[in-house]
C-alpha cells in the first residue's frame, strides 16, 4: 500500500479536531443540562432527533444493497457490498450516538437494561439497532476474513440482514408514528415512508461515497454498477415522492385539523423544508436519473445524490416539527395551541451547542469511514491497478455462483 | 381506588389560585407549570364573554405516556394516579410527544428561582425535589403526599369557586362518581383512547 498522503493526514486531523469539539461541547451539555439546546416543552426534541432519523435512513442504502446481493442473487451489487457495509455501520454508531446526546438523564440509562418497557417504540428501537449493528459487524468480520468458508456464509447473514434493516427503519418510524398526540406523526404511512426514505437516502450517500472511493484511487466501480443504483435510487425516489402525496392528499382531503397540518408544511412554519424536500429532494433528482443518458454520467449522478441526500435531511425536520408547530387540545371552549399549553414559546432553533455536537458527530463519522475504507479497501486498488480480480474475491464469486444454482 | 376530578368550567372564575397554589406547593420553578386556566373569549362583541378552562394532567386509565416509556418511569400507581419516578426517567421525552394534553414538562436545565439572589427563597421541600432534577421529565401528581393522606389536592383545596372536585371513581357513593353518574360530564380528547380521569362539567 502506498505512504498515507500528506492531505489525507490533514483531512484526518482537521476532522478529528471537529469531533474534539463537539465531545467537549457534549461534556458542557452534561454539566448544564439540554438548557443549552434550543429545545422547550413545546419543542422537546429537535436537531439530535432530527440527525438520528436521518443517520437511521442513511444506514439502509449499505446494508440493503450489500444483503440484496445475496438475497436476491443481484451479482454486481457484490462488488461494492464491503464500501457499502462500511458505511452503512457507521452509520448506524452516528444514530445511535444522537440517541445519547439527545438523552437528558443519560446516569439512569442502564435502566433500560434491567427494566425495559416492552411496550414502548423506543425499547423496540434499541432492541433492533443493536441487533443491526451487530449484524453490519459480522458481516464486515465475514467479508474480509481470509478464509474462504467463512466468506461464503455471508449469504446466510444477509437472510437475516435485509428483514432487520427493514425493520430497524419502521421501528424509528414507530418512534413518531405510534405518538397518538401528534396528528402529524401518528399515521400508518410512517414506516413505509422511512423505509422508502431510508432507501433513497442511503442509496445517494452510498452512490457518493463509491464516487469519492474511485475518485481517492481506493476502490473501482464498473460504470454500468453506478448507473445501475442510480437507477435503482430514480425508482426510490418516485416512491417517496408517490408516498409524501398520498399523505398530504389524506391530511388535505376533509379540509379539517390535517389541514391545519398540511398549511404548515406547505405555507407555514416548515414550508421551507417541505419545498426543497420536494423540489431538491424529489423533483430534481428523479428528472436527472429518469434518463438513461444522465446515469450514465458520473457527474449527474453525483449532483443527483447529493441532491437526495439534502433533500431527505430537509423532510426529516418537517417530519418532526410540524407536529411540535402544530400541537393543539381542543375544548368546548376552543383550541389550546402548544403555546397556550406550555410557558414557553413553541418555536425552537438550535443553538451553537447542537450544531457544534452535530458537527462533531459528522466529522467523526466521516472520520471513521475514511479510515475503516483505507484498511480495509486498500488490496482492491491495486487488484485493480494489475488489472485482474482479487484471487479470493474470484474464488467467492465461484463459491456463492454454485450454491446459487444449487 | 381511581383517585380523579370533576372539573366545571363554568363555575371557574378565572382567579389562577389553582396555578399559584400549585407551584408554591411543588415548587415550580419560572416557565413551569403542572397545571393551568385557560382564558378564552366566548362570542362575538357586543355578546362577547370571558370564559376559563383549568386544565390538568388528567391521570388517564390507559395513559398514552405509560405505554411509550422506555424504562417504566411513568407508571400508574395505585390510587390510579400517573406518577414519574425521577430514577427511572432518562429524560428521552418519548411521554412529552405521546401525551395528548401537553400535561409534562421537562427540567432542561437546574431548576430556576424567582428569588435568584435570596438564600430563603431558593429552599426546595426535600419531598418535591428529586422531581426538579436535570433531565428528567414531571408533571402533576395530583398532590401525592396529601391524597395519601386524605387531603384534597393543593388546587382543589383552594379553589374559591368549588369549580373541582377531587375524588374516587371507584367509590360509587363519591361526589364524582355521582357526578359522572349524571351523563353530564365529558372528557378531553375522547378520540384518544386515554379515558382520562378528569372528566369536565358544564
Amino acid at each position: 500500500m502506498e505512504k498515507t498522503s500528506s492531505g489525507f493526514k490533514a483531512l484526518c486531523g482537521a476532522l478529528g479536531l471537529i469531533a474534539a469539539a463537539g465531545v467537549a461541547v457534549w461534556i458542557y451539555q452534561l454539566m448544564g443540562g439540554l438548557a443549552v439546546t434550543g429545545m422547550s416543552d413545546g419543542t422537546s426534541w429537535g436537531l439530535y432527533i432530527t440527525c438520528f432519523m436521518f443517520f437511521v435512513g442513511l444506514s439502509a442504502g449499505g446494508l440493503i444493497v450489500a444483503s440484496s446481493a445475496s438475497v436476491f442473487h443481484i451479482e454486481e451489487y457484490k462488488k461494492v457490498a464491503l464500501p457499502a457495509i462500511i458505511l452503512s455501520t457507521v452509520c448506524i454508531c452516528c444514530a445511535g450516538m444522537f440517541i445519547f446526546i439527545d438523552l437528558g438523564g443519560i446516569q439512569n440509562v442502564w435502566r433500560m437494561l434491567v427494566g425495559l418497557n416492552f411496550m414502548s417504540p423506543l425499547a423496540w428501537d434499541m432492541i433492533v439497532i443493536t441487533l443491526y449493528l451487530i449484524i453490519n459487524i459480522i458481516y464486515l468480520v465475514m467479508m474480509t476474513s481470509k478464509n474462504l468458508e467463512t466468506r461464503s456464509k455471508v449469504r446466510i447473514v444477509s437472510r437475516f440482514a435485509l428483514p432487520v434493516a427493514i425493520l430497524v427503519h419502521s421501528v424509528t418510524a414507530w418512534i413518531f408514528g405510534l405518538e397518538i398526540a401528534r396528528d402529524g406523526w401518528y399515521t400508518a404511512i410512517m414506516a413505509p415512508l422511512f423505509v422508502v426514505s431510508a432507501m433513497d437516502s442511503g442509496l445517494a450517500l452510498l452512490l457518493l461515497a463509491l464516487a469519492g472511493l474511485q475518485k481517492a484511487g481506493w476502490f473501482t466501480v464498473e460504470k454500468k454498477l453506478f448507473s445501475n443504483l442510480a437507477g435503482l435510487l430514480a425508482t426510490c425516489v418516485a416512491i417517496d415522492g408517490y408516498m409524501v402525496g398520498c399523505e398530504a392528499l389524506t391530511m388535505a382531503y376533509p379540509g379539517a385539523e390535517g389541514a391545519d397540518m398540511l398549511a404548515i408544511m406547505t405555507s407555514g412554519a416548515t414550508a421551507l423544508f417541505f419545498w426543497i424536500e420536494l423540489i431538491v429532494g424529489i423533483l430534481v433528482p428523479f428528472c436527472i436519473l429518469v434518463f438513461a443518458k444522465n446515469r450514465q454520467k458520473t457527474g449527474m449522478v453525483v449532483f443527483a445524490s447529493a441532491c437526495v441526500v439534502v433533500g431527505v435531511f430537509c423532510k426529516r425536520l418537517w417530519v418532526l416539527l410540524t407536529s411540535f408547530v402544530g400541537f393543539a387540545v381542543s375544548t368546548p371552549l376552543g383550541v389550546i395551541g402548544g403555546a397556550e399549553v406550555w410557558e414557553a414559546t413553541v418555536g425552537y432553533s438550535p443553538t451553537w451547542a447542537e450544531y457544534v455536537i452535530v458537527a462533531g458527530v459528522f466529522a467523526l463519522g466521516t472520520l471513521a469511514f475514511l479510515i475503516l475504507s483505507k484498511k480495509m479497501l486498500g488490496g482492491s486498488k491495486k487488484a485493480a491497478a494489475a488489472g485482474s480480480k482479487d484471487p479470493a474475491q474470484e474464488a467467492l464469486d465461484g463459491l456463492v455462483t454454485e450454491g446459487a444454482a444449487s | 381506588m381511581k383517585l380523579g376530578m370533576v372539573i366545571k368550567p363554568s363555575r371557574c372564575i378565572g382567579c389562577d389560585g389553582c396555578t399559584v397554589s400549585c407551584k408554591t406547593y411543588n415548587a415550580l420553578g419560572p416557565n413551569v407549570v403542572y397545571r393551568k386556566v385557560h382564558k378564552f373569549e366566548v362570542g362575538k362583541y357586543p355578546n362577547a364573554k370571558r370564559a376559563s378552562f383549568p386544565a390538568l394532567c388528567n391521570h388517564c386509565e390507559n395513559p398514552a405516556c405509560e405505554k411509550v416509556c422506555p424504562t417504566g418511569a411513568t407508571y400508574k400507581d395505585d390510587k390510579g394516579r400517573v406518577q414519574v419516578d425521577p430514577d427511572k426517567c432518562i429524560g428521552c421525552r418519548m411521554c412529552m410527544g405521546a401525551c395528548p394534553y401537553g400535561a409534562r414538562t421537562f427540567n432542561w436545565g437546574p431548576q430556576q428561582s424567582y428569588f435568584p439572589h435570596s438564600e430563603a427563597g431558593n429552599v426546595i421541600d426535600e419531598a418535591v425535589a428529586p422531581r426538579h432534577r436535570v433531565g428528567v421529565a414531571e408533571k402533576c401528581t395530583m398532590c401525592k403526599n396529601r391524597t395519601d393522606e386524605g387531603l384534597d389536592p393543593l388546587c382543589v383545596h383552594n379553589c374559591p369557586a368549588r369549580a373541582l372536585v377531587f375524588g374516587d371513581f371507584d367509590d360509587p357513593t363519591s361526589e364524582v362518581s355521582k357526578l359522572v353518574a349524571t351523563g353530564r360530564t365529558y372528557t378531553l380528547l375522547p378520540e384518544k383512547g386515554t379515558l382520562p380521569q378528569v372528566h369536565y362539567m358544564d
